[in-house]
């Protein structure tokens, strides 16, 4: 009877790390040992639900640990796992790490949850648990005006959509009397069910950024700490596209509507954030914009309504996830303008590297993580002969290449402007920390191997679909 | 031994690894690595050339399931269209290390560059799967990015990011072509030799003809997608400007007789009057353009662009004699070519100028360079017994006998023949001939290490110029194959 329920053994290890952070002034290595105890429960976790296997609905079918779940699982308690050894490394600037922590594991719980979700009620508490520790974490550095700013628009746009999402779970209930994905069918409810699902999505959409709802997003980015930025606009990103995929493919499998809803906020999505991080000089707004970006073309992927689009999606968030975390810690490590990072391949040449590697597959070049992801999204939109949106993606993949490539161009060719490099204050080499090396290299080496090693992956998801 | 095309694909990835993690104070390690590595390619590619059976059709060919969930694979596989290229692409790599022998400024990674855009250049060729074909072509990308922006000249970074950013624009079209074919009913696999005669409706193919051609067009260049070649080949360091000029415009040209001609044989007859008029265009252009320059890197990059219309209109002509002109016009402008930009880099770091006004009397002055420079330039003319002949003569022919080709365009291409002619003699008059210029008086000739790079060059265009089967005997079969497999054109 219970046999089943080891299958959240990993949420409870994750939810441990938590309560162990928050204590970390009892663990050995205090502040610092709280991040590796985080870190390490987290990565027990990922290999957990890796390697786990598949497991039948829970809770009267609340919540479903099937292949979709297990892929953005794995990805979310890993993801969590290398911040928060990041974090073990570096820290959070001027602040105590072991609350960071604590959040950041918290809302990765309520991500684990939220991909499982089988039901409206699960998936309005798991999105608010992945959600409230975001907006504590955005504005960590709580003497910091503009951060707090930031934190209180993304709080403020956040919780109004979150009632608007209520309101549309509401209808929802109204025309189906229950709360299970698989009862609520919403054939026959007409308008009212278009909008119903319309009004839920807006929840949704607003929590990944996807336009018209991204205007919180360069505010609250470039006002909040880089290494939050990193967890924030990542880890919540690949648990809002599961449940999306869930909610979309049972509630409203075959809902024409839909298709230009989808259509048209992805379409608005590529073109604003790939134009909008064009001229941007701070690198957390640039990667803002450039999440805007990256929503739209997840986006597209629902728009055919196919099980290959649901699969591409969830492929590709973790495609887009792993990249911008590093890129965002990079960021975190040297310095938030794009000017900052003048001159890091002479200084860092192996992290210049890496970001080399992160920002061009971001761009979605082969053979790395976010080509494959990329393949996957044009090909379930163009299956469903959506030719005008994928050419719209791929003009503005380019058009994104403008801007990684600027911050290419600044590490190998721009000034150095570190501490180091100006003469006469003492050039006092400080020994990177291991731990954030240790993340970094690990980002670096998720991204070639989701891209290489794009088949097992694939097995994975499609499992449970096909 | 593992398989002899995987080998001679990832060898220089191998070679790149661990030049890349060679000290960093042994400046000498990085290019005597590179040269190793770049000799057994070339070794391990004749070895291949020797063993190709020239009727044998598709040879060496490795067959692996990639990601069965969409039908990769990886696949590769060697036939007389690809060998020429594939054995160009190896014969180049060492020459262009030898080029940058004197490399000083953080040798490791400049080699380490050169040796990544080799895996990129020898895997195109040999790519028979979609995916992997795409991965190969968008993998030269960025190590030329470095090649330009580290190395190059003052404009450097302006010119690398304009090469990067409209290949890349070409190239993704080139992927919606591929996610097209693989989409639809007809086709439903990435593998290109399955995909030869699928018969895929008219209308369809027309639609993803636009959308390779946009790709391939970029990269070879085609006017008016030529935009950023001069810019490029102006930046770019000497064997930058080499690989560029003999590899990278071909893998444009190799993908319309690989990918549009087998696989979308009706859109190509529709196309080919474009294909062909473009060709043209391309060609008068380059040609009036290469005149008025006065800056020799830019004139023999006009050139190219002059000398891939041949290609183009060659291609369009879906004719045996036209196809084995294209064929044989890329492999011989990518050697010859390949010499001119070799001369112009040596001259260059002589006199340090480029401008053909400032460079004059260089056969009293250094008259191996001159006579060399004289010789590279007459090839490139297309005069009879070298190899430049060889080709643009059978891709005139092909294309005057092709009904797909107004007999117009072929009377305007030989007008560039002659345009040819005359901007070559010109330089060759100004540079070669007359009193030693400033910028030329007291120069030394060209040394032993620089005479041997060229050779070997020569060597190639007469034998190639006088005995034509040397290129024919592996191109004509294949090209026989092509056309039969797609009943003609």
């Amino acid at each position: 009877m219970l046999a089943g329920y080891w299958h959240l053994l990993p949420e409870a290890l994750v939810v441990l790390g938590a309560f162990l952070a928050l204590f970390g002034e009892f663990l050995p290595g205090r502040d610092k040992g709280a991040a590796y105890v985080a870190a390490a429960l987290a990565g027990v976790a990922a290999l957990l639900v890796a390697f786990g296997g598949l497991g039948e609905p829970l809770f009267l079918g609340q919540i479903d640990p099937d292949g979709i779940a297990r892929f953005a699982r794995t990805a979310i308690a890993g993801l969590a796992a290398v911040w928060a050894l990041w974090i073990a490394g570096r820290g959070m600037p001027g602040e105590r790490r072991r609350d960071a922590v604590a959040l950041a594991m918290f809302a990765s719980a309520g991500g684990m949850v939220l991909s499982m979700a089988e039901d409206l009620i699960v998936m309005y508490i798991a999105l608010e648990l992945s959600t409230i520790p975001a907006y504590v974490l955005m504005a960590y550095r709580r003497r910091d005006v503009s951060g707090l700013e930031g934190a209180l628009k993304y709080f403020l746009l956040s919780m109004l959509t979150s009632i608007v999402m209520v309101y549309g779970l509401s209808f929802l209930y109204g025309i189906s009397g229950s709360t299970a994905f698989d009862e609520i069918s919403l054939q026959g409810a007409g308008t009212l069910g278009l909008v119903a699902v319309v009004l839920t999505l807006v929840g949704l959409l607003a929590k990944m950024s996807a336009a018209p709802f991204h205007f919180w997003a360069p505010d609250a980015y470039a006002g909040a700490p880089s290494a939050s930025v990193a967890f924030v606009s990542t880890v919540p990103k690949i648990a809002g596209i599961a449940v999306m995929t869930r909610l979309i493919s049972e509630i409203a499998p075959e809902m024409p509507e839909l298709v230009t809803v989808f259509a048209l906020s992805a379409a608005a999505s590529m073109v604003l954030g790939n134009l909008a991080a064009l001229p941007q000089e701070d690198v957390r707004r640039l990667m803002a914009y450039s999440g805007v970006a990256h929503t739209g073309y997840l986006l597209m992927a629902f728009a055919p309504g196919s099980e290959l689009g649901y699969e591409a999606a969830v492929f590709y968030a973790v495609a887009y996830a792993v990249p911008s975390m590093a890129v965002m810690l990079l960021a975190a490590e040297e310095g938030t303008a794009v000017t900052d990072l003048g001159g890091l391949a002479t200084r860092r040449p192996w992290l210049a590297w890496s970001a080399v590697v992160w920002l061009v597959s971001l761009i979605g070049i082969p053979p790395l993580a976010g080509f494959f992801g990329k393949l996957y999204l044009f090909g379930a939109a163009a299956a469903d002969a959506l030719w005008l949106l994928v050419v719209l993606a791929v003009i503005t993949s380019v058009v994104s290449a403008g801007y990684y490539f600027r911050i290419v161009r600044e590490m190998f060719f721009g000034q150095d402007r570190s501490v180091e490099a100006v003469p006469g204050r003492g050039a006092e080499v400080v020994a990177e920390p291991r731990a954030s090396v240790a993340a970094l290299a690990l980002l670096a080496f998720a991204t070639v191997a989701i891209g290489v090693g794009a088949s097992p992956l694939l097995g994975s998801l499609g499992a449970i679909l096909r | 031994m593992p398989p002899l095309l995987t080998t001679i694909v990832f060898l220089p990835l191998v070679g790149a690894v661990v030049t890349a993690l060679l000290p960093r104070q042994h400046t000498a390690w990085p290019r005597m690595a590179a040269l190793v590595v770049s000799l057994v390619n070339l070794g391990l590619v004749t070895w291949l050339a020797v063993r190709f059976d020239v009727d044998g059709g598709l040879q060496f060919v490795e067959r692996a399931q990639w990601i069965p969930q969409a039908d990769i694979q990886y696949l590769l596989g060697v036939d007389g269209i690809s060998l020429p290229l594939l054995f160009l692409s190896a014969l180049l790599l060492p020459i262009s290390v030898l080029a940058s022998w004197k490399i000083s400024d953080r040798p490791g990674f400049y080699f380490t560059m050169l040796l990544l855009l080799a895996v990129g250049m020898n895997g195109v060729f040999v790519a028979l799967d979609f995916v992997l074909f795409y991965i190969f072509w968008e993998l030269v990308l960025v190590p030329m990015y470095f090649l330009i922006a580290v190395w190059g000249g003052p404009r450097r970074e302006y010119a690398a990011i304009k090469f990067f950013l409209y290949t890349l624009f070409g190239s993704v079209f080139m992927l919606v072509g591929i996610v097209a074919l693989y989409l639809h009913p007809a086709g439903g696999t990435f593998d290109m030799t399955a995909l030869v005669g699928a018969g895929f409706p008219a209308g369809f193919q027309w639609w993803v003809f636009a959308a390779f051609f946009l790709g391939f067009a970029v990269k070879v260049p085609v006017f008016p997608f030529h935009t950023w070649l001069p810019d490029a080949h102006v930046e770019a360091p000497t064997a930058g400007s080499v690989l560029l000029a003999g590899i990278l415009l071909k893998m444009g040209t190799y993908g319309l007789v690989r990918v549009s001609l087998p696989i979308l044989p009706e859109a190509s007859v529709a196309w080919a009057w474009f294909v062909a008029l473009l060709g043209v265009v391309s060609i008068i252009y380059g040609a009036a353009v290469a005149f008025a320059q006065p800056d020799l890197k830019k004139l023999v990059a006009y050139s190219s662009v002059s000398h891939m219309g041949f290609v183009m209109l060659g291609i369009a002509s879906g004719t045996p004699e036209g196809l084995n002109g294209a064929l044989a016009t890329m492999f011989a402008h990518g050697v010859i070519t390949g010499m001119l930009f070799l001369l112009v880099g040596m001259v260059y770091e002589r006199t340090h100028t480029r401008l053909a006004d400032e460079i004059s009397g260089l056969s009293k002055q250094a008259p191996v360079a001159a006579g060399m420079l004289a010789f590279a330039s007459f090839a490139s003319l297309g005069l009879p017994g070298l190899a430049g002949f060889v080709g643009e003569f059978l891709s005139l022919v092909g294309a005057w006998r092709s009904e797909l080709v107004p007999p117009a365009f072929v009377i305007v291409a030989a007008v560039g023949v002659l345009l040819a002619a005359v901007y070559m003699l010109w330089m060759v008059q100004r540079t070669v001939l007359g009193t030693p210029s400033p910028a030329v008086s007291g120069i030394s000739d060209l040394n032993r290490l620089e005479t041997a790079i060229l050779v070997p060059l020569v060597v190639i265009t007469v034998v190639m110029g006088v005995y034509w089967s040397s290129i024919l005997r592996y191109v004509d079969p294949a090209v026989t194959a092509l056309l039969a497999a797609t009943g003609g054109m």
